[in-house]
Order: C-alpha cells, then sequence, then structure tokens
C-alpha cells in the first residue's frame, strides 16, 4: 500500500504541471492583460509596455511560464494586479478560510441531516412516505440560491430587522457567562447564507443513502442476519448503515475540496468575502497569478483528496485493495 | 403499493414543500405582525430610541466601497482607489467643496512673471501621521518617486511631465526632477516647462501628493498597508474584501475632522437594503431602486440626494475605419438617435442627457444644448452626402458586457440608426480587458466609451482625448485646427480667453461628430439623517473633513 501511494504521489507534480500550463496558456491567449484593466482610462501605451517588462509580462510564453512555475515551487504565487503589494497567497488564503468555514458549517448540515432522511426514506420503502420525502428533497434541490436568497433578505433583515442583511463575522460569537465561561454560538451573518446553500444539498445525499441502503437490504447477510432472528433496528445499525455510507466517503470527499473553490453566487449576494467572487472578479481583470494560483490550488487538493478517499476506502471495506491490478 | 399512489405520494411531496416555503414565509410574517411600523420608523432614520444605542457614542460613519487598487498615491489612476487616498494623504493644493483650488500642505504660492515658476511656502503645522514635520524635501522625493522608473506608474506622465526635468526621470535618464528645487526647509520651487495654466489643478491628483519617502524606501512592496499620510484620516485597518477603517487625524493641518471613524464595508451586496436595515449610512440607488425612492410616500424619499458627476458617456467613432471617416457618416449617426428621450425611458432619467462634451461646474459649460439635435430628415441627408451612400460596409458597435444582446439604450439607437438610416448595425459585447486592448490597439469601428475628470479643467477631456497626439485620443482623430485651438489654450493666460478657446474646441470637436456624447452622470444615493455636512461633489475629493454625526 505505501508503494502504491507513492507511486500515486509521483504523479501529483506531472498533473500539477498539466493544470497550471493549460490555465496559463489560456489565460495568456486571452485578449486583454492585467496591466490594461488596472490602468484604468489613462492607458499611455509606451507607459504600459514598461510596466509590463517591469512586471514580468513581456517575452515568450514558455519563458513567463519557466519564470512563474521557478518561483511557485518556492511558494510564491507571485503578486496581485488587482491589489498592488499584496502578494496572491495574502489574498487567497483569506479569503479560502471564510468561503472553507462557510462551505465546512454547509457540509455538517448537509450530511448531518441528509444521511438520516436518505436512510429513514429507504426504511420507509414500500410506504407512501419514502417518495414523499424524496419529492420534498427534490423540490428543495430545484431552489437555485439566487432564488432562495432575495426573498430571505427581504424576510429575515428588511422585513423584521431580525438578521444582518450581509457581511461575514465568522463562524461563531463567543458568549461569556458571567465572565468566565465561554459560550461559542452561530454568528447571525451565517444564517441567509447557511440555508441557502444547504437546502439544495439534502436532496444528493439523501438519495443516494437511499439507493445504496435499498440495495443493501436485498443482500444476502441483511437476509442472513434477519434470518437469525437479529431485531430490525440492529439490522438497520449495524448491517446497513455502515455498508450505506461507503458511497458517502467519496462525495464527503470531493464537497471538502468544493468548498475552497468558494460558492459565487451566495458570496456575492449576501456579501460575503470567499473566493468563489474573487476568483470571478480576477478572471474579468485577468489577475493572471491569482487565477493561477486557485486553479492549482484547487487540483493539488482534488488529487490529494481523490487518494485519502481511495485510502479511507480500504481501509474501513476490506474488500477494496490498492495496488490491485483492478484498482489503478 | 400501486403506481398511481406513488404519483400521489410524489405529488404530496412537492405540495409539501410549497407549503414548507409559503408556510415558513406567512409563519415570519405574522410574528413579525406589529414589526411593520416600528420597521418603517427605523428606517434610515435612526433617530428614533433603537437605531442610537452603539452608534451615538463611537461617532462612527458607515459607508459601502470597494478594495482600492493601491493605497500608493503614485500608483493609483482609478476613482476607487482615489477616494480613500485623498483622505489619508495630501499634496501642495486641493480641491475645496465648490472645487475651487486652494493650498493644502501649502500654507501659499507665487506665481513669476513668466508663469513659470511657482513657489510654494509649506504650512508650519503639517505634520505626517506620526508626527514628523513635512518639509520641502519630502514634496520633491515624493514626485520623484512617482516619476521613476522602477515604480511604474501609469499615471505620473500624464500628471507631472509638465515640470522641467519630470520627462528625463520618467525616460530614466535623470535621477532627479531637475525643476523641483527645496529652497529651504518650507520653501519648494517648482518650474514647468511651458505657462500652463492647469498646472495647479494637476497637483491636486493623487500622482503629485506628499508621501513619507524613507517609509516606502525602507518598505517598497507593503509600506501603503500602515501609510504615513498627512491627510485628514490615519488608515486604521484593511482587511481585504471585508472593510477600510479611518480614524481621525486630530493633528490635521485644515482642523480635525468631526467624525472619530469611517468604516467602509467592502464585501459589496446589497447596499441600499443594507442602508434600509440600518447598517450603512450612505449610499448609492441604482436604476432597479430609483423609482421605489423617488416615491414620496417612501420614507428614503427624504433622504435623497441627486447631484451632477464629472462624468460623460458617449459613442466613439474610429475616425480612420470606414465607413466612420467620413464626418456626414458620422453626422448622420448622430442626427438619427434621440438621445433625450432614450436617457428618459431606459434610465428614469438617472442621467442627464449630454449638452457637450464639458459637464455642468466645468469652467466652459453652458446648459444650451450644443450637441446633434434629432432630425430624421437632416440624417438621411447626410448620409446621402456620404461617400459611403449606397455601398455602406458592415458596422460593429462594441461595448462592455457580458451578453450578446447590448444595453437597453445601445439597442433603442440600433434601432433607430436602422429606422432612420436603413442601416443595420451590429452589437459586440465583450468584458472589460478585450474591449480596452481593442480600444487601444484601434481595432474598433465604433464603440461605447466615457470620460471621468481627474481635474476640473477643460483641458483634461478636450486636449488629452482630442489632440491628434495625445496618447490617449483613442479614437484617432486628428483636427488640425482643433490641435492649434488646444494648443493656445494650454499657455492662454488670460482665464476668460483660454475658456474661449475650449469651448471653440468643443465646437469643433462636436461640429465634426468625432464623438456622440450620450449623458452626463449624475450621483443618486440616500444619506442617513444623523449625517451632517455630507457632499455629493461631481469628482473625488477630499470630503470626510466636512462631515459630522448628530445620534
Amino acid at each position: 500500500m505505501a508503494g502504491y501511494i507513492i507511486r500515486r504521489l509521483l504523479w501529483l507534480p506531472v498533473t500539477l504541471l498539466a493544470v497550471s500550463f493549460l490555465t496559463f496558456s489560456i489565460a495568456r491567449f486571452g485578449p486583454g492583460d492585467p496591466v490594461t484593466v488596472a490602468a484604468g482610462q489613462i492607458r499611455d501605451q509606451e507607459v504600459l509596455a514598461q510596466i509590463r517588462a517591469e512586471r514580468g509580462l513581456d517575452g515568450s510564453i514558455f519563458e513567463q511560464y519557466g519564470r512563474w512555475v521557478n518561483r511557485a515551487v518556492r511558494g510564491d504565487f507571485g503578486e496581485s494586479f488587482q491589489q498592488r503589494g499584496y502578494t496572491v497567497r495574502e489574498i487567497i488564503f483569506p479569503k479560502m478560510w471564510v468561503s472553507a468555514q462557510l462551505g465546512l458549517v454547509a457540509l455538517f448540515i448537509v450530511f448531518g441531516l441528509g444521511i438520516p432522511l436518505g436512510l429513514l426514506a429507504a426504511w420507509l420503502h414500500g410506504t407512501w412516505l419514502d417518495p414523499f420525502i424524496i419529492s420534498v428533497l427534490l423540490f428543495l434541490r430545484a431552489l437555485p440560491v439566487i432564488v432562495v436568497i432575495p426573498p430571505l433578505i427581504w424576510l429575515f433583515a428588511v422585513r423584521t430587522d431580525i438578521l444582518p442583511v450581509g457581511g461575514w463575522d465568522g463562524v461563531f460569537d463567543i458568549w461569556w457567562i458571567g465572565g468566565v465561561i465561554a459560550v461559542p454560538i452561530p454568528d447571525p451573518h451565517l444564517y441567509i447564507p447557511l440555508v441557502a446553500l444547504t437546502l439544495p444539498g439534502f436532496a444528493g445525499v439523501a438519495r443516494l443513502v437511499r439507493v445504496t441502503a435499498l440495495e443493501v437490504y436485498t443482500e444476502d447477510y441483511v437476509r442472513t442476519a434477519r434470518a437469525k432472528g437479529i431485531p430490525e433496528s440492529r439490522v438497520a445499525t449495524r448491517h446497513v448503515l455502515p455498508n450505506s455510507l461507503l458511497p458517502i466517503v467519496t462525495v464527503v470527499g470531493f464537497a471538502l475540496v468544493g468548498i475552497v473553490e468558494g460558492a459565487f453566487f451566495t458570496e456575492t449576494l449576501l456579501g460575503i468575502p470567499g473566493i468563489g467572487r474573487l476568483t470571478f472578479e480576477a478572471v474579468g481583470s485577468r489577475d493572471y497569478d491569482v487565477i493561477l494560483a486557485t486553479t492549482v490550488i484547487v487540483a493539488f487538493l482534488f488529487v490529494v483528496m481523490n487518494l485519502v478517499v481511495e485510502i479511507v476506502y480500504s481501509w474501513i471495506d476490506p474488500r477494496v485493495r490498492l495496488g490491485g491490478s483492478a484498482v489503478v | 403499493m400501486g403506481g398511481n399512489n406513488r404519483i400521489l405520494a410524489i405529488l404530496l411531496g412537492v405540495l409539501a414543500g410549497l407549503v414548507l416555503i409559503v408556510g415558513g414565509l406567512s409563519a415570519v410574517l405574522l410574528l413579525s405582525g406589529g414589526g411593520d411600523d416600528a420597521d418603517s420608523a427605523s428606517n434610515g432614520g435612526s433617530s428614533g430610541g433603537d437605531g442610537s444605542s452603539t452608534a451615538a457614542t463611537s461617532g462612527r460613519l458607515r459607508l459601502g466601497g470597494s478594495d482600492p487598487i493601491t493605497l500608493d498615491p503614485a500608483l493609483a489612476g482609478d476613482a476607487g482607489s482615489a477616494t480613500y487616498i485623498v483622505e489619508i494623504f495630501s499634496g501642495l493644493m486641493t480641491l475645496d467643496e465648490d472645487l475651487e483650488i486652494v493650498p493644502d500642505l501649502a500654507e501659499s504660492f507665487d506665481v513669476s512673471a513668466d508663469a513659470k515658476t511657482y513657489t510654494f511656502k509649506l504650512r508650519g503645522n503639517a505634520f505626517f501621521h506620526n508626527g514628523r514635520q513635512v518639509e520641502a524635501s519630502d514634496v520633491k522625493c515624493s514626485m520623484e518617486r512617482a516619476a521613476s522608473r522602477q515604480l511604474g506608474s501609469s499615471t505620473a506622465a500624464a500628471y507631472l511631465n509638465d515640470i522641467v526635468g519630470a520627462r528625463e526621470m520618467l525616460a530614466g535618464t535623470a535621477r532627479e526632477i531637475s525643476g523641483i528645487e527645496v529652497v529651504d526647509d518650507r520653501t519648494v520651487r517648482i518650474t514647468i516647462d511651458e505657462p500652463k495654466p492647469y498646472f495647479l489643478a494637476k497637483l491636486t491628483y493623487p500622482t503629485a501628493f506628499v508621501i513619507d519617502c524613507q517609509q516606502a524606501e525602507s518598505n517598497p512592496r507593503n509600506w501603503t498597508r500602515q501609510p504615513n499620510g498627512t491627510g485628514p484620516y490615519k488608515l486604521r485597518e484593511w482587511r481585504l474584501g471585508e472593510r477600510i477603517v479611518l480614524e481621525a487625524n486630530t493633528r490635521y493641518h485644515l482642523g480635525a475632522p468631526q467624525v472619530q471613524q469611517v468604516v467602509y464595508e467592502l464585501a459589496g451586496g446589497s447596499l441600499l437594503t443594507r442602508f434600509e436595515n440600518d447598517e450603512l449610512d450612505v449610499a448609492g440607488v441604482s436604476v432597479n431602486d430609483i423609482d421605489r425612492v423617488r416615491d414620496q410616500n417612501n420614507p428614503l424619499n427624504d433622504l435623497y440626494v441627486t447631484t451632477p458627476e464629472f462624468s460623460i458617456a458617449y459613442i466613439a467613432f474610429g475616425t480612420t475605419t470606414p465607413p466612420f471617416d467620413d464626418v456626414n457618416v458620422r453626422r448622420a449617426f448622430g442626427l438619427a438617435i434621440d438621445r433625450k428621450r432614450i436617457a428618459e425611458v431606459t434610465f428614469s432619467g438617472m442621467l442627464m442627457p449630454a449638452t457637450g462634451v464639458l459637464q455642468p461646474q466645468l469652467p466652459g459649460y453652458t446648459p444650451d444644448d450644443k450637441t446633434l439635435q434629432y432630425d430624421p430628415e437632416a440624417a438621411k441627408r447626410a448620409l446621402a452626402a456620404s461617400k459611403y451612400a449606397g455601398n455602406m460596409p458592415a458596422i460593429t458597435l462594441t461595448e462592455i458586457g457580458g451578453g450578446a444582446e447590448g444595453s437597453v439604450d445601445t439597442q433603442a439607437f440600433i434601432e433607430q440608426w436602422k429606422n432612420v438610416l436603413g442601416v443595420d448595425v451590429q452589437i459586440r459585447q465583450s468584458d472589460a480587458a478585450t474591449f480596452f486592448a481593442d480600444v487601444d490597439a484601434g481595432r474598433l469601428q465604433m464603440f461605447s466609451s466615457g470620460w471621468i475628470m481627474d481635474y476640473p479643467d477643460p483641458e483634461n477631456i478636450l486636449d488629452l482625448k482630442f489632440h491628434s497626439r495625445s496618447s490617449l485620443n483613442d479614437i484617432e482623430y486628428a483636427n488640425p485646427q482643433l490641435d492649434g485651438l488646444l494648443e493656445r489654450a494650454r499657455v492662454e493666460g488670460d482665464p476668460t480667453a483660454r475658456i474661449k478657446l475650449y469651448q471653440d474646441a468643443e465646437k469643433l470637436i462636436l461640429g465634426d461628430a468625432a464623438i456622440l456624447p450620450l449623458y452626463f452622470s449624475q450621483n443618486h444615493v440616500v444619506v442617513n439623517q444623523a449625517v451632517q455636512g455630507w457632499i455629493e461633489p461631481p469628482m473625488i475629493i477630499p470630503r470626510l473633513r466636512y462631515v459630522s454625526l448628530e445620534r
């Protein structure tokens, strides 16, 4: 297994080089450049050419890419054009952190509620409640955040003044009881984005869990367990539940990568300083190094998470063997 | 369980989903029941008991904003960055609330008889935020830094090149600007190449501001994160994408500002909604909300302010590209559109139809309409007189945007060109980066453009955008007669005669239909009652020091 992991990790730099070179070329072959955008209405071509040279934007694309790789391997992702004097790392990591916090809380809720709902639906299979639950969830799934958020703002912020309209202030506020005991309570800025982000999420998880659970119910070992006279509740918790959760590992793994990509609409509508909006704006202003860094970081996490998922799989499911001819 | 029951269950599920949402909404509405009037009372006004809880004591003004590209005065070329820079830094001269050019760090100045040498006497009470006194050498080193090649400022060439020796410094052939002379600690003498009446106006732009050179040298990359400025406010905090907090500089040389703290929320979202929720003190009003805000019965109406802005939107022609190399075609296009009606209908009158190139409150502005008037017959005649009559090449109008359709007003123009002139104009939208690249390469036939004034002098638009040798003339317009007028205006000492020259230049540009002026922009904002002395000037000027809070 160690050999397998090492072999897979050896591919990581190759993947990252391919991803970064593609992104790099697509960005540079596109029309316009960051110097032009940053200059605004005073665009003296001579001056701009000079700034390009100063910022390393002259020379062939291979030269430029070489310079970028050379810096990137040392952890230097360059400097932003839209935020002069700030390194790309300084700009993207705080925003990724904001998006990740929000995304993580949303994931907890989605899986925390989605899994039991899916199991419940499977357990209720054959009754009207099964399709009922699933269709409620599907209905919610069909609600895009841009439709959900405005009425939530209107209702909870404008009309009733219970919640703030937008902004971000961390996940938890600390309430001090008697100045001694710290009680973390969710920050009020969190509720509207959470509702918007989680409502559509339940359906996917619940349906996946339901389908696998239904399959597991038809397995021989479940029949055997029932035949041995084990109570139904114990069959559900000991035999069905763990086996139904296997595919969820993959979903959780990739959902975890997704949270550092941010949520563009939610962040934009609610004024949350996350990575989704930043990436979108960076593309618009051709902020090359910001675009490149976010792409490479996400690609890196994706490859790593893929490996982690495989390892976790082989660990919780003895039938899966890493490095076996079937898996590679 | 039969198939029918299953379908029934699914329908029930969808119904339950609906009930969940509608029920949830109405439940909250019911719960909030009485909240209705309480809510409208606290709208914006916040003079009511509730709003004054924490905000009252802190003296904190809450504004919306966006991240500046830079806080380095020498690098800033955009209004967004300038908004903060003019509050944190200052220069020799500034613009007051009436847009008069007045001394700032300078206490007084003398102009030599040939109008080429300016001697500035610095104030004795001008200090940097860290307490160090501002000296003449700070003025010299700040401008030299701005013009240095390594810094790569995109504005220095435009703002400092009148000073003798600045071109050499910009080109990298000199190590100092010879025309800036430190006479003594409190006196600096600046010599310019020709007697240019607009030179003082240029000094009010951030490029010419004074910075703490030692700070910038010791930390060239990051000094603007805690800039040691000389302005009415100090930068206390800047969290990218979240907020900028300014703190009053109590030693400010023009008098300590009255508001202790100014917070700019940078994360966006709906600013007007946040204003209504009493989270912001000032918010812009967009075209989507304008009807609501103008409604007499809306509580926002009392708080609504609208003022002109030094900014013009126009349709630009590639004046060397067929068919717009023919003045008759350009005139025909101008005569065929009814800007006034379109401005009224598509923008709910939020924009003022342009009356020329020079905007209200600018020297030389006159309220009479000097643009081509909507006249379908004249338009047809002009087109018939052109060399492209009957063999019109394909025409594309390019504008910034994300769709394929074109903005509403552009669509209306295209409709009129088709109806009046029988000419089909294609529309192409591209993002800003692509658009600028195409404009700069002179690749466009016809494009939606505009200009925001950087200083209140006609030179800033007429000379910069229309002189044939100006690097910012992106329509390749060349008119020797106009060049002559503009060059005379540059050095005309008599203000009245000078303005007259610019008015003649404007007439020439409009008669030639080099551009088709469309609208002058206007500010539309709502301001909390508690905010006193808020001004909405037509351009970026330091304004926070006039504001006070009463809550």
